[in-house]
């Protein structure tokens, strides 16, 4: 493995993110190739938390934008402070500037809201993470909008001009595939799937950010997780749902599994009714250590 | 050492040939960024090749296990410079090409069935379509198979298809446009504040902006198949109504191939569309090859689909092409459409199960499976085409 991976992998381990060499190789050549990171994968799986960690690793800002329909320039982009202006014209009332003066005057930077766009775009003294999460959320106007900002860095404010990025910013975009993103965009960015972790991994993931997780409890969740994603659901947990669940079990003082501690915290793994219904059917009838026991189910 | 350098630019180029060759979109701009990285990671390391190739020249999770694939025979096979492709594709690729020999005699471009309609619709005149309906969508009507069904109810159709096409207009974004006032319409404090400095800084003019309408677009694929000959008349009334009340809508007819009727429909009349398409050789009540004509449309008509566009398939279902064309076909419309909907007349009859292959196929790219036998499945329509 390449250095500066390996280095760059290590950074992202210290924040207690366990990275594959994929997730690792992806974001070192984002960074060092310049483009944009197109993160996608089943909800719950850590997209949001690559661009969070890469942040923290490089000790840089970590600028999120978060997508929704009708995501528009005034959200994200930058917008005036009309209460500003309004006052700064109401103090300069007496004032022989004229109309164009005024304008000029109250339609600076200094009457500008930085959105994270534009905040993206505008750092002094270092390149921040950009995050843009759950880009498939948000309208077709606004990916054309995003790829032309992220294409070039720069930005236009009709009365001020084109902002340009002195540190351009390393974005990282997730979708949860809602919609599927246009093709221009997906070829503008390198991509990275991540998927379901496996047993082992996964069970690093737990031990890693629930440290008062007992050996044994750590290895029965994972399992359990594991096996109830092998189910028809209408939501399948990640690892979001496998830390929530850890996190809850240990807070009970847990240490092992039991019927109904599985019974009682089983909201923790499953967010849908009909879910529940149906794993609590299936343990029913095939008994809870088909779940959390070792070797083939 | 230029020397090897030179060699694995070429096996990197080479790589991204036979991954064109076997579907994955390599663009130029990305075999330069492939090639570029080639600095970046330890050339040694199988892993760090491979992980780097494919975050580079991968776009989408589909292409994911099919690149693994190629990448590992790929650079395991030293000598492999050529992209050959597999026996086993070959074969598949051949059964894809194949076309049932029937399919010559089923594509009879003669159209009795169109004749025939032709002439029951002269018993009613055309100006029935154009007047509003009595408002008496009596329960009966509503709920009688189209199978059985009379031109006289066209008067109904239309209402109902009017009602359809208001309610896809009347959708509102969650962008803004500016607006003279009026209902709904809510201040504009940046246009305020330019206003007001004409004056000064006082806002004595208020600017306004309200939502923007949401434009949806339809595609109707209508099965016109023999299979299909009860249903497609009143189907295809249906679409000469849609086509009459919506501004954007396209409408294609198929049954072994595909024919863009848009035009023919848009006539003034029910009856000379009527005639403008029996003179299209559309293969009227002909065999079925809805995987082929929706591969057909794919090919041929790929911007027409969009993220505001609801596909509406009209077919029983009844495919003597490959499901497999089928499934595909309609994967790559699924994934551009706003929503892929499928209406199926037989799905009316309660003892009806999708069990045909093609049917089997279909589903699982398809957001709504309806029924479309009657006034009533076509009104509950109207849920699944607002986006």
């Amino acid at each position: 493995m390449r250095e500066e991976i390996a280095r760059l992998r290590d950074a992202m381990e210290r924040e207690a993110y366990v990275t594959d060499r994929a997730t690792a190789t992806a974001a070192y050549l984002a960074m060092t190739l310049q483009k944009p990171l197109l993160i996608e994968g089943h909800p719950g799986v850590g997209k949001t938390e690559v661009a969070k960690v890469l942040a923290s690793a490089l000790d840089v800002e970590l600028i999120r934008l978060q997508c929704y329909e009708g995501l528009d320039v005034t959200t994200a982009l930058y917008e005036w402070n009309y209460a500003k202006q309004l006052l700064h014209i109401k103090l300069q009332e007496g004032s022989a500037a004229s109309a164009r003066e005024r304008e000029a005057e109250i339609f600076s930077r200094e009457f500008l809201l930085e959105r994270p766009l534009l905040r993206a775009i505008t750092r002094a003294d270092a390149s921040p993470v950009l995050l843009v999460d759950e880009v498939d959320r948000s309208d077709e106007e606004f990916e054309a909008f995003l790829l032309e900002v992220l294409s070039d860095h720069q930005v236009t404010i009709p009365e001020i001009g084109t902002v340009r990025a002195t540190h351009p910013p390393h974005v990282v975009l997730t979708s949860n595939r809602t919609r599927e993103l246009s093709e221009a965009l997906r070829r503008r960015c390198l991509y990275l799937w991540i998927d379901y972790p496996s047993f082992e991994k996964e069970v690093r993931i737990v031990r890693a950010k629930t440290p008062d997780v007992a050996e044994q409890l750590a290895g029965e969740v994972v399992r359990f997780i594991q096996r109830v994603r092998g189910r028809r659901l209408a939501k399948t947990p990640g690892v979001a749902e496998s830390l929530d669940w850890a996190q809850a079990l240990v807070a009970l003082g847990a240490d092992a599994l039991g019927d109904d501690l599985v019974d009682e915290t089983l909201g923790c793994v499953l967010k849908d009714e009909g879910d529940i219904r149906n794993v609590r059917g299936a343990i029913a009838e095939r008994g809870l250590g088909a779940y959390i026991a070792d070797g083939a189910p | 050492m230029i020397e090897a350098r030179t060699d694995i630019i070429e096996r990197v180029t080479g790589f991204c040939r036979l991954l064109r060759a076997r579907g994955i979109r390599v663009t130029p701009a990305e075999s330069i960024d492939a090639v570029r990285a080639l600095s970046l990671v330890d050339l040694g390391d199988r892993l760090d090749l491979h992980f780097a190739l494919r975050t580079l020249l991968t776009t989408r999770r589909d292409e994911l296990s099919l690149f693994d694939a190629l990448f590992a025979e790929w650079w395991d096979a030293p000598g492999l410079k050529d992209a050959k492709p597999k026996a086993s594709d070959a074969a598949r690729a051949a059964r894809r090409e194949s076309r049932p020999s029937s399919a010559a005699q089923e594509n009879n471009a003669g159209s009795p069935a169109l004749t025939r309609w032709a002439k029951a619709g002269e018993a009613v005149d055309d100006e029935a379509f154009a007047v509003v309906a009595s408002p008496s969508t009596t329960a009966s009507r509503a709920r009688k198979d189209f199978a059985a069904f009379e031109n006289t109810d066209l008067a109904e159709l239309q209402r109902l298809t009017s009602m359809l096409a208001r309610r896809l207009n009347a959708r509102r974004s969650r962008r803004w446009k500016p607006a003279s006032g009026g209902s709904g319409a809510r201040a504009d404090l940046r246009r305020t504040l330019r206003l007001s400095l004409k004056t000064g800084g006082d806002p004595l003019e208020l600017a306004r902006r309200e939502r923007k309408l949401r434009r949806t677009k339809l595609v109707a694929l209508c099965d016109v198949s023999g299979s299909m000959d009860l249903y497609s008349r009143f189907l295809l009334q249906f679409l000469y109504a849609l086509q009459h009340s919506f501004a954007r809508v396209e409408t294609f007819a198929f049954s072994t191939r595909l024919v863009r009727i848009t035009e023919a429909l848009a006539r003034d009349t029910y009856r000379t569309a009527l005639d403008t398409l029996a003179q299209s050789e559309t293969g009227w009540s002909g065999g079925t090859k809805i995987g082929g004509s929706i591969a057909e449309f794919v090919a041929t008509w790929p911007r027409l689909v969009d993220r505001r566009t609801v596909v509406i398939i009209l077919s029983d279902g009844w495919d003597t092409g490959e499901p497999e064309v089928l499934g595909e076909a309609l994967r790559a419309i699924h994934r551009r459409a706003g929503r892929v909907v499928w209406l199926n007349p037989l799905l009316g009859s309660t003892s009806y199960q999708p069990l045909t292959r093609g049917m089997q196929a279909a589903l699982s790219h398809v957001d709504v499976f309806a029924a479309a036998h009657n006034l009533a499945s076509l009104e509950a329509l109207g849920r699944h085409l607002a986006l």
